[in-house]
């Protein structure tokens, strides 16, 4: 395969498309666009934190949704019992969920380091079972939603009315992404973790804590998708199966982007965003959106496999 | 003792078959729902041995259950070919996304089967002419008209081929092929095992036999539903017993369906709301601190002989 110029060129013309399909979509159906995007950040915000594991920890963490889900929960019980604002709940929910994440770290995470994908992969997924359905027989099955009034804001342009509130995902998802990168480009236990990233081993053999680092980028990303769970209760009512659908989708952006590309989660997000809210904006056909990202799972892997199989 | 494996299974077969003679009904409700799920745990552990793992029994389980409903109802096939139906379905739908995605394994095979639950949901939620839709498909009657002995033969047979299925690959070169691609994939491509060909047979193997169980469950209960078919007990269940048991050997997922079949008949009237919470716990648990499960423990102990190679997961490494 000729990589260079072929591979560029390639990206070049893949972004023209898109570009393209955006400018319609805007003149064809503009509430689409808007709210595509809108859920294309939510989907990118809850997904980084998810690639950060998987990238740096090389675990792939079925529990991610529950987590996001354990936040939501959080904010909700802030607000009912010391009537904290769930936006204002956000710096309470980074600090307990970065507890929760070291201790889910020490206790069962830990252990499965070395251990076969396999292992992991069963651990995680047990995991996602025991936080689900402590939560249901906690809370049960019921959702619930704080009856918020900023939450309802719009504004008109045009002939166009839509959300303003749910900007709020656009303007997350800007921010974790900036941190992000600024915190494993420009700090030294960022550089580490990427070092740790690439190659465990030889990390460890130039000195860098590889346990610790483990430690620090899991507790982040766990503190992250649980201050994400603040935000997202804002505006959806939360169950103990909402958390659920966020770990498959996020997945599916991860393998579109590639296992590492922060970045590419992004792009790869508002095509998810995009495409689902297409679906959405045709009677009859909305039922289908659920299924979109799976399509797009299964064509990615089947692109993947056949591009290894032609080197 | 080769030689005496099959008669002694033949016996505890037949002991098995006999037991509608001297049990009340109740007892036979709670085997058909404990064989069922020995079904789905020893198919579960058949794709396990080449270290794939699939999350997605409960979608190929309501897809060989509508297949084998629909198929009554609408066309008036009888029961026992609409099972039969359902089984093929489902493997037929394994078959065809093993073709798409096992090229790429580990991680990505997992996820794409821990979605199918939810997408075979959603298609049956979408699909209402046909399917009934939300609120399901109710039967017009159950198989055997409900008779509880028939009804148990008929699953103990499902039960008894998984079994079957299960030794076959146990005693063949499918074995060694599968253990070799477990072990080291590379190495099982270099001596001319096509890794791909063995993982889609097989994944479509054992999905057939989750396709039937899902089909026999559907005609049992004359209903089917996106939320009962496609429930997550069917995948949740299986796993756990499979790991208690002792995952890579027959032996294991049948002991754990017993002993988690048998308690869950109790953790259900107990705690109806919470009892899968267990079963997430016997998860964790069982991969943190008891690899090996109940059978390779004892196994182990007992001999260190023949059985534990095949039954042994690899410690974690340091």
């Amino acid at each position: 395969m000729g990589v260079g110029a072929n591979s560029s060129r390639n990206r070049c013309m893949i972004a023209a498309a898109v570009a393209a399909v955006i400018m319609l979509l805007g003149f064809w159906k503009p509430h689409v666009l808007i709210e595509g995007v809108q859920r294309a950040c939510l989907y990118a915000v809850i997904a980084l934190p998810m690639a950060l594991i998987l990238g740096i920890v090389g675990i792939i963490n079925l529990a991610h949704g529950e987590y996001m889900m354990l936040g939501a929960y959080f904010a909700y019980f802030l607000n009912v019992y010391f009537g904290i604002d769930p936006l204002a709940a956000i710096v309470p929910a980074l600090a307990a969920f970065f507890i929760v994440g070291v201790v889910s770290y020490r206790i069962i995470i830990k252990h499965v380091l070395g251990a076969p994908e396999l292992n992991q992969l069963l651990l995680t997924f047990g995991l996602a079972m025991v936080l689900e359905h402590t939560a249901n027989l906690l809370w049960t099955s019921r959702p619930v939603k704080l009856p918020l009034q900023y939450v309802s804001s719009s504004a008109t342009i045009g002939s166009v009315t839509f959300g303003t509130y749910e900007f709020i995902y656009v303007a997350s998802a800007v921010v974790v992404l900036v941190c992000l990168q600024w915190f494993l480009k420009k700090t030294a236990t960022g550089q580490a973790a990427l070092a740790v990233g690439q190659n465990p081993r030889g990390a460890k053999l130039v000195g860098i804590h590889v346990d610790r680092t483990y430690l620090i980028i899991f507790s982040l990303s766990i503190a992250l998708v649980g201050s994400i769970g603040a935000i997202f209760m804002t505006r959806h009512s939360i169950f103990p199966l909402v958390g659920a659908p966020f770990t498959m989708k996020s997945f599916c952006l991860i393998a579109m982007a590639g296992i590492g590309n922060l970045m590419g989660i992004v792009w790869c997000s508002l095509i998810l965003g995009l495409a689902e809210n297409f679906l959405l904006s045709f009677r009859g056909y909305a039922g289908w959106a659920d299924i979109l990202f799976f399509a797009l799972i299964v064509g990615v892997i089947m692109v993947r496999s056949r591009q290894r199989q032609v080197k | 003792m080769k030689t005496a494996r099959y008669p002694t299974y033949l016996i505890l077969l037949g002991v098995l078959a006999s037991l509608p003679l001297y049990t009340g009904v109740y007892l036979l409700n709670v085997m058909d729902i404990i064989l069922i799920y020995m079904a789905l745990a020893l198919s579960w552990d058949m794709l396990l041995r080449s270290s794939q793992i699939s999350f997605g029994m409960a979608g190929l389980f309501g897809v060989g259950g509508y297949t084998a409903a629909l198929l009554h109802v609408h066309a008036g096939i009888t029961p026992l070919i609409s099972i039969a139906a359902g089984g093929l379905a489902a493997g037929l739908m394994a078959w065809g996304i093993g073709m798409a995605v096992l090229q790429l394994r580990g991680m990505y095979f997992a996820i794409v089967t821990l979605a199918l639950a939810e997408i075979f949901r959603v298609v049956v939620r979408n699909l209402p002419d046909l399917t009934g839709g939300p609120e399901g498909t109710v039967l017009p009657s159950a198989i055997f008209a409900g008779n509880s002995t028939r009804t148990y033969w008929l699953v103990l047979g499902v039960a008894a081929l998984s079994f079957a299925v299960s030794e076959i690959f146990r005693r063949t070169r499918i074995h060694f092929a599968l253990t070799s691609i477990r072990n080291d994939e590379i190495v099982a491509r270099s001596s001319g095992i096509d890794v791909f060909k063995y993982l889609v047979f097989l994944f479509a193997v054992t999905s057939a036999v989750q396709g039937l169980a899902g089909a026999a469950y559907a005609h049992i209960y004359a209903f089917v539903s996106p939320e009962g078919s496609f429930s997550v007990d069917f995948t949740l269940l299986p796993i756990a017993m499979a790991l208690l048991g002792g995952m890579h050997s027959t032996w294991g997922p049948v002991v754990g369906a017993v002993l988690l079949g048998a308690i869950s008949e109790f953790l259900k009237l107990h705690i109806p709301y919470g009892h899968l919470l267990v079963y997430g716990l016997i998860i964790v648990f069982a991969i943190l601190f008891f690899p090996q499960g109940i059978v390779g423990t004892l196994g182990k102990k007992r001999s260190g002989g023949a059985e534990t190679e095949t039954s042994g997961t690899p410690e974690p490494a340091p």
